[in-house]
């Protein structure tokens, strides 16, 4: 199979668009259906496959590509919205999906549904049952053509009066109306906050089946929470506890209603049992309990609050923008609380300037020094396999060459230092970030690998036996993963030591069993990392100190010191937020 | 509970009436609509009024009305109460149009029941969903088949014409004897190839079976070559997971393969300077293919990649690796570089034969590069930003990143 290239994009352009009209071509051994997108005509894109499994198809002696049937059946239906232009191209087109099999079938019914029907319009009255007979008649697949009508209704959102109807011809019809058709239903239902509707086919579900799914379950909930009937959405919750354990959003649903009518207690009741299961509560109804406990009064509602706030501190969340307003207001109602919230940055000794209380420190404590060792040295280093990152000579004689010249100040990840510039040679970087960090007295470790011991273009030897003379080195082999070592020797060192890598050590967190240890290392990684860029000019390398103050929820009884994210969206683990809300007590 | 319902549905009873009544003042916010189409309007006006209302909920007195006949339909009760619980939440998803299987046995069930997640148990249904759906449509398949061949025989008897043939149709039968003899043969003086069989506690069920599934048809391969490889499997528990999926394959064949099942390592059964260990990860590329070596492929299917578990048992035992030149003849495009243990086998097949590393490399998927290396790398580079600026999807920077990676001056 012989690569084809074109030189220039236009050429390659006018071939597929031959190899679209069919014209045979020989000596075309390939052609790359590829997407693209023809200036002339802008509507033409059906070769726009997603998937890189048709990189190169290969072309027939009909000249027509062998398209995956799946697809092709998808171009099909894009066929149909394109203009009248196009649609002389498409002539020749085979039309056939026949060969399509029944899981892709099934899966294209999906699509069906999607995308395809999106288009039917429901109509705007109720109809009567031989409308509703011809209009199905009418329909390009009749067996689907209820779903696909509430679909588009719940799309639209049709008067319930037209759903209404629409089920009656289905039940006078066959006599029974399908679950599926039902939960359709109700979603129309929660959608319009009909929630006397959503009482009724809840017990018609009762009596026809003996239990329902989770999916219906949590339409009911929430329809009703978000309803003057919210008591039943606890009722029903109930139900569900008797079958399974229920989920987060159904939980969610009901303590927002119980919040919304002020029944704190009852909302902290069901908040503490989602806990006990296991649950995540999420940030917004940690949010709701802020929100609609404004001032309001009692030791007991300001205990539970609070404990939503060492909630977050426990877990390393940092509420967002919107959420962190709600907890400001709350503090600020709290009747003769005398709370006053400002928002902040903290400077970098960890001083906030508007309390000027100097907030946590970030390093460890002992017993957490130790135990965050245990486990890396067990799941980091040797892991299932000890021979998959090292070998246990190789790490042995590591521990020996640690333990001989303890402590160290700085331990630098050499081959990562070394790539900071890729205009000068490997061995030069470091050269200068050896030179840099050692001036100021400083015991230095640089891990590296054996390569770097030999000769080459990247590692002069001049160069590295000088750097020798400043730093000590260990060189793992080739195969061996250094991170490993320079978390474990960092570690050893004691909370004096830092380490110097633009890593984020993402895959060595991974690697640790549980949560907690997870969190500490990241706190132990925040509080010992020296991050590093290079200056504008290239010349020599800034190195960004690492955080002195722990980044997380913290109170002094009558301060509160809460960082927070400008936006709702997920931020990497590795970044913690700049921006403070400093609350205090006068 | 019950009269707390009525009383409910009394209230909502009552309540229809001023909705119908907003309703009909929100008809005549549009006096336009209502001009328009008169006669339409008049209909609806109809439609609206009280007697029509009740037809509306009509469904909702089916729907009560059937109940007696659904509740005579009362599964048998032989299950315990989480089986039975578990297959009547399978029943419902399944109406709610989920990816359920329609039939499940018991022990699907339980294994349903012990996922550890909701995904997981997603997972598990879908892959379940599928297995019936492929399963429903082989049926269907063989019955058209048979149908159509049943046709072809009327046919022929119609014409009555029979072909005089030198041979008697045993030819699947004297295939499978040429290729015993063959593998026989290679017993006794074939090049071994290990399988290694220690990694069934790295894997989930599944993926063992998916393993087992890729050297049954690595054997098969092997038998029909025309130069087979001595295969041997070695550090082959007796009991072990594998052992079950293989007698579940293989039933009764399981103890007349030609091929050697030992419980022994490999280094106890060959020398160790002879042997060495293929594995993606390994820093070492293979040049040619050595006739006097006895290759080793890891037995073992990572769906989540697990790097460097092979690589660690070849260092444990000091062997020497190597990895397929998947770089140095392939426009690498995308996928993982570690291949199934069949296409494995092919390709090891037909260096064998053949020395030919662009035909050996054929069996790579195809979706997993696009092209062979046959030209200087600044030429490829050129296409494949140009395939890449074409396909939808592919960010620029990613593609030549992964470039540089590839063809980067190799780093002594």
């Amino acid at each position: 199979m012989a690569l084809f290239s074109q030189t220039s994009l236009h050429g390659f352009q006018a071939l597929l668009w031959k190899c679209r009209m069919l014209s045979p071509i020989s000596g075309c051994p390939q052609l790359f259906a590829v997407s693209f997108s023809i200036p002339s005509r802008e509507k033409f894109n059906c070769f726009s496959f997603m998937t890189s499994s048709s990189a190169a198809l290969p072309v027939g002696p009909k000249g027509a590509g062998v398209v995956p049937s799946k697809k092709r059946s998808e171009i099909d239906y894009e066929e149909k919205a394109w203009d009248k232009k196009a649609k002389e191209v498409s002539e020749g087109k085979p039309h056939s999906s026949s060969s399509v099999t029944a899981p892709k079938k099934e899966l294209l019914t999906h699509a069906l549904l999607k995308h395809q029907f999106t288009s039917v319009q429901p109509p705007e009255k109720p109809l009567q049952a031989e409308e509703w007979n011809r209009l199905r008649e009418g329909f390009q697949s009749p067996e689907v053509f209820e779903e696909v009508m509430l679909n588009s209704m719940v799309k639209h959102n049709s008067p319930i009066d037209v759903a209404k109807s629409l089920l009656t011809y289905v039940a006078k019809s066959y006599g029974d109306i399908e679950y599926k058709l039902l939960v359709k239903y109700l979603v129309l239902c929660v959608q319009q906050r009909q929630a006397s509707e959503i009482l009724d086919v809840h017990d018609i579900m009762k009596g026809r089946f003996k239990i329902l799914e989770s999916g219906a379950y949590s339409l009911i909930i929430r329809g009703l929470s978000n309803s003057d009937q919210w008591r039943m959405a606890l009722t029903i919750l109930e139900e569900v506890k008797k079958i399974t354990i229920p989920s987060r959003t159904h939980y969610e649903s009901c303590i927002k209603a119980a919040s919304r009518h002020q029944e704190m207690n009852l909302a902290f009741e069901l908040y503490h049992e989602m806990l006990a299961n296991n649950l995540v509560p999420t940030l917004d109804v940690l949010q709701a309990f802020f929100d609609f406990s404004r001032g309001m009064k009692g030791a007991e509602l300001q205990k539970e609050l609070f404990g939503v706030l060492l909630y977050l501190r426990d877990n390393q969340l940092y509420p967002h923008k919107t959420f962190m307003q709600s907890i400001k207001l709350w503090f600020e109602s709290i009747p003769e609380g005398n709370w006053r919230g400002h928002l902040t940055n903290i400077k970098e000794s960890g001083q906030c300037p508007v309390c000027n209380h100097q907030l946590e420190d970030s390093s460890l404590t002992e017993e957490e020094y130790n135990n965050l060792r245990e486990k890396i040295i067990r799941d980091v280093i040797h892991g299932t396999d000890t021979f998959r990152k090292t070998s246990p000579q190789e790490f042995e004689a590591f521990q020996k060459f640690v333990e001989n010249r303890l402590p160290f100040d700085i331990v630098i990840d050499g081959l990562n230092v070394s790539h900071i510039n890729a205009k000068k040679m490997q061995c030069e970087n470091l050269f200068n970030a050896v030179n840099y960090l050692a001036k100021k007295n400083t015991r230095l470790l640089v891990l590296g690998r054996k390569h770097m011991l030999i000769n080459s273009s990247n590692w002069k030897r001049k160069i590295m036996e000088e750097m020798q003379t400043k730093a000590h080195f260990f060189f793992a082999e080739n195969i061996s993963e250094d991170d490993a070592f320079l978390l474990y020797a960092t570690l050893r060192s004691g909370k004096h030591c830092k380490f110097v890598t633009r890593d984020f050590l993402r895959d060595h967190k991974a690697c640790l069993s549980d949560s907690p240890t997870r969190h500490l290392f990241r706190k132990w990684q925040r509080g010992c990392q020296i991050a590093f860029s290079p200056s504008a000019e290239g010349k020599h390398i800034h190195f960004l100190p690492a955080l002195r103050y722990d980044c997380v929820v913290q109170t002094t009884g009558d301060t509160w010191h809460i960082p927070y994210k400008d936006f709702f969206e997920e931020k990497y683990s590795y970044q913690v937020p700049r921006k403070w809300l400093c609350i205090q007590q006068k | 509970m019950q009269s707390a319902n009525m009383l409910l549905k009394k209230i909502v009873r009552s309540s229809v009436l001023p909705f119908a009544a907003q309703h009909g003042v929100k008809k005549d916010l549009f006096p336009l609509s209502r001009t328009l189409n008169l006669s339409l309007c008049m209909k609806q006006d109809n439609s609206c009024s009280p007697s029509e209302k009740l037809d509306l909920d009509a469904w909702k007195k089916v729907m009560k009305s059937g109940l007696q006949e659904v509740n005579e339909t009362v599964s048998e009760c032989k299950e315990p109460a989480t089986l039975a619980a578990a297959r009547e939440t399978l029943e419902m998803w399944r109406l709610a149009g989920k990816s359920v299987p329609e039939n499940i046995t018991e022990e699907q069930l339980k294994t349903f029941i012990e996922c550890t997640s909701k995904s997981a148990q997603k997972k598990y249904l879908r892959y379940l969903h599928l297995k019936e759906l492929h399963k429903k449509n082989d049926k269907r398949k063989m019955e058209e088949k048979r149908e159509r061949r049943l046709e072809a025989q009327e046919q022929a008897s119609e014409t009555g014409v029979t072909k005089k043939n030198s041979f008697i149709c045993l030819w699947a039968n004297s295939m499978d004897k040429v290729c015993n003899w063959r593998a026989a043969q290679s017993m006794v003086f074939g090049q071994p190839l290990v399988f290694d069989m220690s990694f069934e506690k790295d894997m989930s069920l599944r993926e063992v079976t998916n393993t087992v599934r890729q050297i049954v048809l690595s054997e098969s391969t092997n038998r029909r070559s025309t130069d087979p490889f001595h295969i041997h499997f070695c550090n082959f528990k007796d009991n072990s997971l594998y052992h079950k999926e293989f007698i579940k394959h293989y039933r009764g064949a399981w103890d007349k393969l030609l091929i050697t099942v030992t419980d022994q390592c490999y280094t106890e059964v060959f020398p160790k300077e002879k042997l060495i260990y293929l594995t993606a990860d390994s820093p070492k590329v293979m040049k040619t293919f050595d006739h006097n070596k006895i290759y080793i492929v890891g037995s073992m299917v990572d769906r989540n990649i697990k790097t460097g578990v092979s690589l660690a048992r070849a260092k444990r035992l000091g062997l020497e690796t190597a990895a397929l030149p998947l770089e140095k003849y392939l426009l690498w495009n995308t996928g993982a570089k570690n291949l199934t243990l069949d296409q494995m086998m092919h390709i090891l097949l037909t260096l064998k034969d053949t020395g030919d590393w662009k035909k050996a490399l054929e069996f790579v998927p195809k979706r997993k590069y696009c092209g062979f290396v046959n030209k200087p790398v600044h030429e490829l580079k050129k296409t494949l930003s140009l395939i890449n600026t074409l396909k939808l999807g592919k960010r620029q920077e990613e593609v030549r990143e992964q470039f540089a990676k590839n063809y980067s001056k190799k780093q002594t």
